[in-house]
C-alpha cells in the first residue's frame, strides 16, 4: 500500500465519521464545525485527485461560504445559539433505505474496471475554456441560475411579506 | 503515479449518498435537512471528480467543468434554503419541518 492509498483510507474515514457524527450530534453549532470538517476533508481529497482547482473552489464555496451561511441561519432562528436539538428517533425504515441504497452501489462496484489507469492532471486554463467551451456556456448557465435563486431568496425573505 | 483503486471511491461515495439519505429521512430540523442534502450532493461531486482525473482529456476536462458547476448549484441552494428557513421562522416561530403543514389537506 503506497502513500497516496493510505492518505485516501485516511480521508475517507474522517469523510464518513464527520458526515454521520454531523447529523447524529443535538448540538447545531456542533455540526457546523463537524460540517466544516468534512468539506475541509473532501477538499483534500481532490488536491489527491490532482483537482487543485476544484479543491480550492471546495474550500472556499463550501468550508467557506456554506458554512458561514449555515451557523448564520442558526444565530437568526435562535436565542441561545447552543441550545440543544430536541431528539428524533432514528427509525427502522430510514436506516433500511440507507442500507439498501448502499448495498446496491456497493454491489454495482464489480461492472467497472478494477485496473486504475494513469491520473490525468488539467490546468486551470484549459478547465476555464471548457466552462465557456464547444460542450455549451456552463458557466453562463450557473450564472443565471445562481441569480434566479438570489432573486427567489430575496423575494422570500423581504419585509412585509406573509 | 498515483492509482487509487475505483472500488474505494465508490464505497465512499455510496456511503456518503447513504449517510445522507438517511439524514434527509430522520431529521426533522430544516438546518440539518441542509446539510444531508449537502453531504448528498458532495458524494455526487466526488464521483465527478474521480472519474474526470481518470478520463481522456476532453471527457475528463467535461467531468469536472460539471463538478464546479455542481458545486455553484450547492452554493444556491443553500442560500435559498437559508431563506426559506428564515421564512418558515418568521411564520411559525420554528424551524422544524414536522410544525409546516399548511399544504396538508
Amino acid at each position: 500500500m503506497n502513500l497516496e492509498e493510505l492518505a485516501f483510507l485516511a480521508l475517507a474515514i474522517v469523510a464518513l465519521v464527520t458526515a454521520v457524527a454531523a447529523l447524529l450530534v443535538r448540538e447545531l453549532v456542533h455540526t457546523i464545525l463537524l460540517v466544516s470538517v468534512f468539506f475541509v476533508d473532501l477538499s483534500a481529497i481532490y488536491f489527491l485527485l490532482e483537482a487543485p482547482f476544484l479543491g480550492v473552489l471546495q474550500l472556499g464555496v463550501y468550508a467557506g461560504a456554506v458554512t458561514i451561511l449555515l451557523l448564520f441561519g442558526i444565530m437568526v432562528t435562535r436565542k441561545r445559539i447552543f441550545s440543544r436539538d430536541a431528539a428524533t428517533g432514528l427509525g427502522p425504515v430510514p436506516l433500511a433505505l440507507a442500507a439498501v441504497t448502499f448495498i446496491f452501489l456497493v454491489a454495482s462496484v464489480g461492472e467497472f474496471p478494477s485496473s486504475p489507469s494513469t491520473l490525468q492532471t488539467y490546468a486551470p486554463a484549459l478547465l476555464s475554456a471548457q466552462l465557456f467551451g464547444p460542450d455549451g456556456p456552463w458557466l453562463l448557465l450557473l450564472g443565471v441560475i445562481m441569480l434566479g435563486g438570489v432573486a427567489g431568496a430575496i423575494y422570500l425573505v423581504r419585509e412585509g411579506r406573509e | 503515479m498515483t492509482s487509487l483503486p475505483v472500488e474505494w471511491f465508490l464505497v465512499l461515495s455510496g456511503g456518503l449518498l447513504a449517510v445522507g439519505i438517511f439524514g434527509l429521512l430522520t431529521r426533522r430540523n430544516f438546518i440539518l435537512i441542509l446539510i444531508a442534502v449537502e453531504v448528498a450532493m458532495n458524494a455526487t461531486i466526488l464521483n465527478f471528480v474521480y472519474f474526470a482525473a481518470f478520463a481522456p482529456t476532453s471527457a475528463g476536462l467535461s467531468g469536472q467543468a460539471i463538478a464546479v458547476v455542481l458545486i455553484g448549484f450547492a452554493a444556491t441552494e443553500v442560500a435559498v434554503g437559508l431563506a426559506i428557513v428564515l421564512a418558515l421562522n418568521r411564520v411559525k416561530g420554528t424551524i422544524n419541518v414536522a410544525q409546516a403543514t399548511e399544504l396538508r389537506e
